[in-house]
This record gives C-alpha cells, sequence and structure tokens, in this order.
C-alpha cells in the first residue's frame, strides 16, 4: 500500500479552523482575574540629562498599584549583539520613545492620567540625527561607555560607532585596476515599520509555584526566556514565558521588548499586568526596521565580466544597536549579491544615533544590499550596452564558488531561479517592447538559510498520534503546519495524526526562533533526527515482539514488519502500546541541531558571521507603469522564482511569495517613516500606508526544486528571500519605463516626481 | 456612569453594562466575551474590528456600545452553524487565504457583507470591498480567490 506524500501539498493549517471562527487566542485577547493595565512613559526628547523624576502624584492615585522607574529594576545591561540598554533610561535619554517609567492600575484610563502626573526634569543634550552627522570629531557622544560594553563579538567601537566591520575577498585594488568600466553611487534604504495588524501585547503574572509567568507574543521563545530573566536577573527556573498565537511578527517580535517591564510591575503591583501598545505606539517604540546608507563601486571588463565590488555600508542605530547592527553585517556578507566577483571589499558601521531605536524586518540586510546592488548593475548594463539580464546571467555564482566569508557555495540554483524567470514573465519579448513608460525590471537575490540551533522532542501516544514539542512559535507562516507534515512523513504517519504540544518555555525545547528564515530548515532537521531515534526504538520493540533479531525488522510507512515474513506486522500505536506496558518504556525521540558552526579563522576585522546552513536564490521580474505627469507607478505584473529545495506546503510557500513581494511593493514605493529631530511623525495607517487589495498586481510564483544538500526532506528556507529582490526589480523596471534611476526607496511620487522634473528637486 | 444596555449579538440578546465612551470593539471583546473581533488600531484604519451592523460593515473600534442598542450586530462568532463552517470561512480555509489570523474575522466578515449584496462580484469589486481591511501577511492575493470561491459556493448553495 503506498501512502500520500504528506509534503508538497497544501496540507490544511494546523491552525486554520480556529483562525477562521475566531477562537484562535492572541495575547490581547487574554485577561486574568484582578488584571491590572500597564502603561509605559515614553521619552518625548530625543537626547536629555534625566535631573529628576518625581512619581509621587502617580504613586498616590486611587487606583495605581505600582510605578517604577530605573530604581526599580536591577542595573544590568542587556541586548542581543551588544549588552548596551537597560529597561528604563537611566541617567538620560537617548531617543524619543525610550521607557522612562510604568504605571500599573485598574484601568487604562487610570494608567494613562498617572503616567500624566509622572514629572521628568530633564537637562536637553545636543543631539544627533544624522549617522554621518554622528561620524564627525565634534558630535555628540551618545554612549560615552561605548568601549566597554561586552557583546557576541569583541567589536571595534569608538566615539559613536559600535561596530566598524569590514570583510575582504580577493584584492579589490587589483580588481579596480583591470576594470575597463566602473561604475559608483550612493543608495539609501528608508525606515520601515513591520506593521503587524496585532499590536505588541504581555501579561506578567506569578503561577501557582509564585514563579513569575509571562504570556507575550514573540518570535523568539527561547531566547526571550532567556532575555527576560537575564534583564531581571533571576535564574531561567523563576521565569517562565509562554506564547500564544501570534498576529503577524517580521522581524519584530523578536525575543523581548516589554516583557521587562510588565513583570516588573506585576512583581511590585502582585497582581496580573497586561500591557497592550496603542498603534501610535507601535510605531513609536516597537523597533521598526532601520535606514541604510550604502555606497556601491562595481567594476566590470567590457565583456560584462563583472572584477570588483566595494561596499560601504552606514547603518543608523538609533539610540541603541540591536538587530539594526546585525542589518549591517548582513549588507556586507552580501555585498557581492549572486555574483562570482573576484575581488570584494565591504566595510560596514553602525553608528548610534538621537533617532529612534532601530530594529531589523523581513529580508535582514540582504534586502538593503540588493535594493543598491541590482540597481547598480542595471546602469552597468547600460553602460556596457549588455541586456541587464544577460550582464547577470554571465556573472552568476555556480557550485564550488567561494562566497565572501570564504563559505564554499553548493544548491546554487540562481541560474534556474533566472531562466524561469525570464521565461515566464516574457522578458525577452518585453524588454525593449513596451509600449512608452511601460517598463520591465529583473533582480536576482540570494540569502542564508539554517542559522543556529533548534531542538524537538517527539512523543509517541499510545493512540499512535505523536505530539511535536518544539519553542518556534507560528507568526502566521504556517510553520508549524510545515514541521508536523515533516514528522508525519519522517515516521511514515498521516499528517492527521501529529500535534503541537502546548507551548511554554517550561516544557517547550530550546530554539533560536522563528527568524531568519530558519524554523523548516532547522527544526525540520531536528524533527528528522527525533524521528530517527523513535524508529531505531521501534525496530527494538519490534524485535523483542517478532522474537527475531533487529537486522530482520523493517519500519516503514507507519509499521514494522519482519523482513522474512512480512505478513508479521505491528503498527506504530501497537508498538508505542508494546513500550509503554511490556518493555522499554515510554517512547521519546529527541533531536538536536546546530546548522552552523562558526567560522575557525577571521574573515575580516573586527567582524563575525557564520557560515550559512545553505543559500536560497530567487529572481524576480516586475513590470511597471509610470504616469510622467505625477511620477505615480503602477506594478502591472510580477514574476517571482524561488530556489526552495523542496516544497513542503504549497498554499503556505504561496502565501511566504505573494506576501513577501507586497511588503517589498510597499517599501519600493511608499513605505517610509518620516522622523525630523528624531520624532516619528507618521505613526498611523493614515500618514504610513501599507498596501490594501488595491495595490496588488497579479503574481506568478514559481518554485525551483532541487534538493538541498543538508536541507529536511531537500527543502530551504523560505519566509525571508521574496521580500529582498522586489526594491530592486521595481527601481529597475521604473529605470525601464522612464529613465529615472531614483537611488532611494521608497521611490514615492515625490522623489520620481523630481527625478523626471530636474530643477523641482527637493530631496 | 455605567448603564444597562441589550445588544444583539448573533442573534443573542446580551445584557451588558458599559460606560457611556465605551466603544463597540472593547465591550464585544471584554464583556460579551466575544474575543474574535480584534482591535488592529483603534482608530478606524486597519478594519481588523470589523463587524456587521444592520448589513452593514463598520469599525467597531469607532461605534459607541450604547448608540447600537436595538440593531442587529453580527461577529465571526455567528457564522459557524451547528458546527459547520459558514461558506466564506471554507473558503479562507480551503484557498490558503488565512496566515496569522488577525485580519481574518474582519476579512470574512467584509466578504459576507459583500456577498449578501452583491453575490456575483467582479474583482474590481472584491478589492474595493475589502480594502478597508489591511492584511500585511497575505498579500492579498489568496484573499481574493477565496472570496470568489466563496460567492460559488454560496451560490452551490452551500448554506
Amino acid at each position: 500500500m503506498t501512502r500520500e506524500s504528506n509534503l508538497g501539498i497544501s496540507a490544511p493549517r494546523i491552525d486554520g479552523y480556529i483562525k477562521v471562527t475566531g477562537r484562535a487566542k492572541y495575547i490581547t485577547d487574554l485577561s486574568r482575574p484582578g488584571m491590572l493595565y500597564g502603561k509605559i512613559l515614553f521619552s518625548d526628547r530625543p537626547h536629555a540629562r534625566i535631573i529628576h523624576i518625581d512619581t509621587s502624584a502617580a504613586q498616590s492615585m486611587p487606583g495605581v498599584h505600582a510605578v517604577i522607574t530605573s530604581t526599580d529594576t536591577p542595573n544590568i545591561l542587556y541586548g542581543l549583539y551588544l549588552r548596551d540598554r537597560l529597561i528604563f533610561a537611566k541617567g538620560k535619554v537617548r531617543h524619543i520613545g525610550e521607557p522612562i517609567a510604568a504605571v500599573a492600575a485598574e484601568s487604562e484610563n487610570i494608567a494613562l492620567q498617572a503616567l500624566q502626573k509622572i514629572q521628568v526634569t530633564y537637562e536637553d543634550l545636543p543631539a544627533v540625527f544624522d549617522p554621518f552627522e554622528a561620524l564627525k570629531p565634534d558630535a555628540p557622544i551618545i554612549h560615552p561607555d561605548v568601549e566597554s560594553y561586552q557583546g557576541i563579538y569583541p567589536f571595534i567601537k569608538y566615539g559613536n560607532v559600535c561596530m566598524d566591520a569590514e570583510v575582504n575577498h580577493g584584492d579589490i585594488v587589483k580588481g579596480f585596476a583591470e576594470a575597463d568600466v566602473i561604475v559608483e553611487g550612493t543608495y539609501h534604504t528608508s525606515a520601515i515599520h513591520q506593521s503587524s495588524i496585532e499590536p505588541h501585547a504581555c501579561l506578567a503574572e506569578f503561577d501557582h509555584w509564585h514563579r513569575l509567568t509571562v504570556w507575550t507574543g514573540t518570535q523568539q521563545l527561547t531566547l526571550c526566556h532567556q532575555e527576560l530573566a537575564s534583564a531581571l536577573g533571576l535564574p531561567m527556573t523563576k521565569v517562565r514565558v509562554i506564547p500564544a498565537w501570534l498576529g503577524g511578527g517580521f522581524g519584530g517580535k523578536l525575543k523581548s521588548l516589554f516583557e521587562q517591564i510588565c513583570a516588573l510591575l506585576a512583581i511590585k503591583s502582585d497582581r496580573p499586568v497586561k500591557i497592550e501598545l496603542t498603534r501610535e505606539e507601535e510605531f513609536i517604540c516597537t523597533h521598526a526596521r532601520g535606514p541604510q546608507t550604502i555606497y556601491i563601486k562595481t567594476g566590470a571588463k567590457k565583456d560584462g565580466t563583472l572584477v570588483a565590488r566595494e561596499v560601504r555600508v552606514v547603518a543608523d542605530m538609533g539610540g541603541y544597536s540591536d538587530h539594526a547592527l546585525g542589518m549591517a553585517t548582513h549588507a556586507i556578507t552580501f555585498a557581492s549579491g549572486v555574483y562570482a566577483i573576484p575581488n570584494v571589499r565591504g566595510h560596514a558601521l553602525a553608528v548610534y544615533t538621537n533617532n529612534p531605536d532601530w530594529g531589523c524586518m523581513r529580508g535582514y540586510g540582504g534586502s538593503e544590499i540588493t535594493f543598491a546592488g541590482e540597481s547598480q548593475l542595471d546602469l552597468l548594463a547600460e553602460k556596457l550596452s549588455i541586456d541587464p539580464a544577460d550582464l547577470r546571467l554571465k556573472n552568476l555564482y555556480k557550485d564550488g564558488d567561494t562566497f565572501i566569508t570564504t563559505q564554499k557555495m553548493d544548491c546554487v540554483n540562481i541560474h534556474d531561479t533566472m531562466q524561469a524567470a525570464l521565461q515566464t514573465s516574457g522578458y525577452r519579448k518585453k524588454k525593449g517592447q513596451l509600449a512608452p513608460n511601460h517598463g520591465i525590471g529583473i533582480a536576482n537575490s540570494i540569502l542564508n538559510t539554517g542559522f543556529l540551533s533548534s531542538s524537538v522532542v517527539l512523543r509517541a501516544n499510545p493512540d499512535g498520534t505523536v505530539s511535536l514539542l518544539t519553542s518556534v512559535t507560528d507568526l502566521g507562516t504556517g510553520n508549524l503546519t510545515a514541521l508536523c507534515q515533516i514528522v508525519a512523513e519522517a515516521l511514515g504517519l498521516p499528517f492527521d495524526k501529529i500535534g503541537v504540544a502546548s507551548q511554554d518555555s517550561d516544557s517547550s525545547p530550546y530554539d533560536t526562533g522563528s527568524i531568519a528564515s530558519r524554523t523548516v530548515f532547522d527544526a525540520g532537521n531536528a524533527i528528522i533526527l527525533a524521528a530517527v531515534d523513535i524508529i531505531h526504538q521501534l525496530i527494538k520493540l519490534a524485535a523483542l515482539a517478532f522474537e527475531c533479531d533487529e537486522e530482520d525488522v523493517i519500519y516503514e510507512e507507519g509499521a514494522a514488519f519482519r523482513k522474512s515474513q512480512p505478513e508479521i506486522v505491528r503498527s506504530f500505536a501497537e508498538l508505542v502500546s508494546d513500550a509503554l506496558f511490556v518493555s522499554g518504556g515510554p517512547l521519546i525521540g529527541r533531536g538536536a541541531t546546530l546548522a552552523n558552526p562558526p567560522h575557525k579563522h577571521e574573515i575580516g576585522r573586527g567582524f563575525a558571521e557564520r557560515p550559512a546552513g545553505t543559500f536560497t536564490f530567487a529572481t524576480h521580474v516586475a513590470e511597471v507603469y509610470v504616469d510622467p505627469e505625477t511620477g505615480s507607478v503602477c506594478v502591472t505584473n510580477y514574476t517571482a522564482a524561488h530556489d526552495v529545495g523542496k516544497v513542503i506546503n504549497t498554499d503556505g510557500i504561496e502565501g511566504q511569495v505573494e506576501g513577501g513581494v507586497i511588503q517589498g511593493l510597499g517599501w519600493a514605493l511608499y513605505e517610509e517613516l518620516v522622523y525630523p529631530q528624531g520624532k516619528i511623525i507618521n505613526p498611523n495607517f493614515v500618514d504610513y500606508k501599507i498596501p490594501t487589495a488595491l495595490d496588488t498586481p497579479p503574481i506568478i510564483d514559481i518554485f525551483i526544486e532541487k534538493p538541498a544538500l543538508r536541507g529536511p526532506f531537500g527543502a530551504k528556507g523560505m519566509s525571508e528571500p521574496p521580500m529582498v529582490p522586489p526594491m530592486a526589480a521595481i527601481s529597475n523596471a521604473i529605470f525601464d519605463a522612464c529613465g529615472a534611476h531614483v537611488q532611494t526607496i521608497p521611490i514615492n511620487l515625490e522623489r520620481l516626481y523630481n527625478a523626471l522634473h530636474p530643477g523641482n528637486k527637493s530631496d | 456612569m455605567e448603564q444597562n444596555i441589550i445588544l444583539n449579538i448573533n442573534d443573542h440578546d446580551y445584557l451588558v453594562k458599559v460606560e457611556p465612551d465605551e466603544v463597540l470593539v472593547d465591550v464585544l471583546r471584554f464583556k460579551v466575551g466575544l474575543t474574535g473581533t480584534k482591535k488592529g488600531c483603534g482608530t478606524g484604519d486597519c478594519g481588523a474590528c470589523t463587524v456587521i451592523l444592520d448589513g452593514r460593515i463598520v469599525d467597531s473600534c469607532l461605534i459607541l456600545a450604547v448608540s447600537v442598542e436595538g440593531k442587529k450586530i453580527i461577529t465571526i462568532e455567528g457564522l459557524e452553524k451547528k458546527g459547520k463552517l459558514h461558506p466564506i470561512q471554507q473558503a479562507f480555509l480551503d484557498h490558503g487565504a488565512v496566515q496569522c489570523g488577525y485580519c481574518t474575522p474582519g476579512l470574512i466578515l467584509a466578504t459576507k457583507a459583500l456577498l449578501d449584496v452583491n453575490p456575483h462580484p467582479a474583482e474590481g469589486e472584491i478589492r474595493i470591498g475589502i480594502s478597508g481591511n489591511l492584511c500585511r501577511c497575505t498579500g492579498y492575493t489568496k484573499i481574493i480567490e477565496a472570496v470568489k470561491a466563496a460567492g460559488e459556493l454560496l451560490d452551490r448553495g452551500a448554506q
């Protein structure tokens, strides 16, 4: 009997029914008896000394149960790349939106009134909002202690620079000397907001063991647990984190954010406390994607062979470093794009300013450098009189090439995504043949998948079902459904026999979390190891039951049988019962992976990047119409070809591509946080527009399925890659349509109008 | 001052005590306990709190609860009947139109209000019909497919 595969199908989402009926619970839906409402007082100054905080009037208000400031917190610096932050501002504030104090009260209204009664006396300090200004010797210093900050790597730090890093490959001096043509330019990517429709929320109380319990919607359950305990100075055994369904994440709900404040309010008031951000607070203080300025210079031979590239990235951190620093390292790691350029130098400066505390988002530095690099290639193609597609095809990476981090590359399928995208989009027929003001553009991209650690436990149940214990949370991508499919396939069981166990940092095993397009790859690999662990045990149990040698037992398709007497069969469920009642003990499978141990040697200066688990490639082709009068752009057609290794869930992977492309379209054309003097002035969906159903072109998804080495059943990760090429593909289509090469995204009406009407230029 | 009002939600009358300035979304979620209606912005911009009020969609974050006494309110919890999903819910499932799910209740209700008055909408009409509901995950492609499919399911008399 052949079983239908559990992979490559649209297996129904495990959370589908509860989500279409409104039954799915998110943190915002939770409440507890006696619960108080927490509100945070955010700094309204970009850079100021805190002379005094008077909370007495707030403390004495009826209905207020706790008011906390930095004096109520353990004085422990924390942070991911660099430990440069405290829970509340202490001594001074470094950006607008920095937490200063918090209140827990019986209603949100009382809490808000109490916030207004907190008197903060400031002394304004000179502030700096432009990272290039912040690099000047006379700039105000935002973190005087930067050199003493500890981090995951001994970064080179000085002045307002919290990371000065360089990576080298070949010899760029020699490379540019060999070039016949050189193009150079500076590109800028604006700050954008993840804009999950569910705002950040968390709820803290003590459990029946008097341990601190925090419910929160986090992309990284384990890291949230770890960072929360560390910031509070508590052992991880005294802190418990429970996630719920996440209403989107996109890099905006990493590790911890306000969980520490919520927890401290619960400790001080000895009551459950819930914090739920308003949409305005979401925009102002939740670590939006930071801006980058990228200088890029590329040299080529007359025939289009790329010989050298230099990239210099200046990344604005805002007041604290966090993931904006990681995005800067990624931007130089992917400096050469998908091209085998023999001589490359990438240099990144992560610079503190008094802008908001920036974070990261889907595409993590890869989107930024891809916009710069792929846009510039079209200028180069024009200079060389070579079609942009041909220039690209001539220089693609192939298996065996050495990546900039010295990693030997394999599973390089960029040639396939390019050919598929060119053919399906009709690029060759359309290029140069479209009606006036219509254009077509192409962009390639590379991203890593497979990153750090995952572990899972598979618990076999006596009814023949299997529970998956994992800390991987589902932001909406459907990764938990895909992981259940992988469990089913690995154990030869039907998909509906697999369930996900309740998630709780007490019992869910360690996982780096739902970031970096890693969960299907890494947790998927851990699942395969756990399934093998279970199968070994099943074979032992079957050999005992059959009274034969283990070598005489085969397990497949959910049952064990004797090789020499195939009619003697014990099903998975029977074997699990054998384990419970006859021998062996309850059946548990354990799998743990570390995708990418660090390089054994330095790969640059002041810099550390792990090798990728594997790389994933994509080619996008956009078609646009540009209104020459107004500069308005309509994307009319879109083709997205992705190198995915193996499709696990068809609906799921298509949804990732379509959603990622549209997020990219929003950034390409209109999404931008505006923050004069460090204050975000468009903190709502009227002034910060995200795409609606009226804004989306038809999208053709193409999946190249060439099984990836090291990927579970050959799969590569697929959540972030679709947001990497769209900005460049659309920018190149605009260039093709009207000859305007706009070097800042979003290419909004104003920027394109000014590019089309030089003389009116204001940007 | 709190006052007692009767709200007709999904054909049930609920007696609730509300403040005069309380908005419907908060009353539905935390006084009636129907948390399927979501709150995404509180300012009528995202559509997560969409409910159907006397046949028309409204942002329940902009409606005072005291003002809707005597009107018929439909929330996402009112669509599934006797354990059977409404065809729109089924179509959203079948067409992969659900990701994080936070916008889903509002989108399903916007779809219902559209199909109730226009059972065969053209794609442009679908796009307009759901344009007040922001979805950050799906890029809308599968949602639009689901709305089309729901229209066909309803035509075939699935419910």
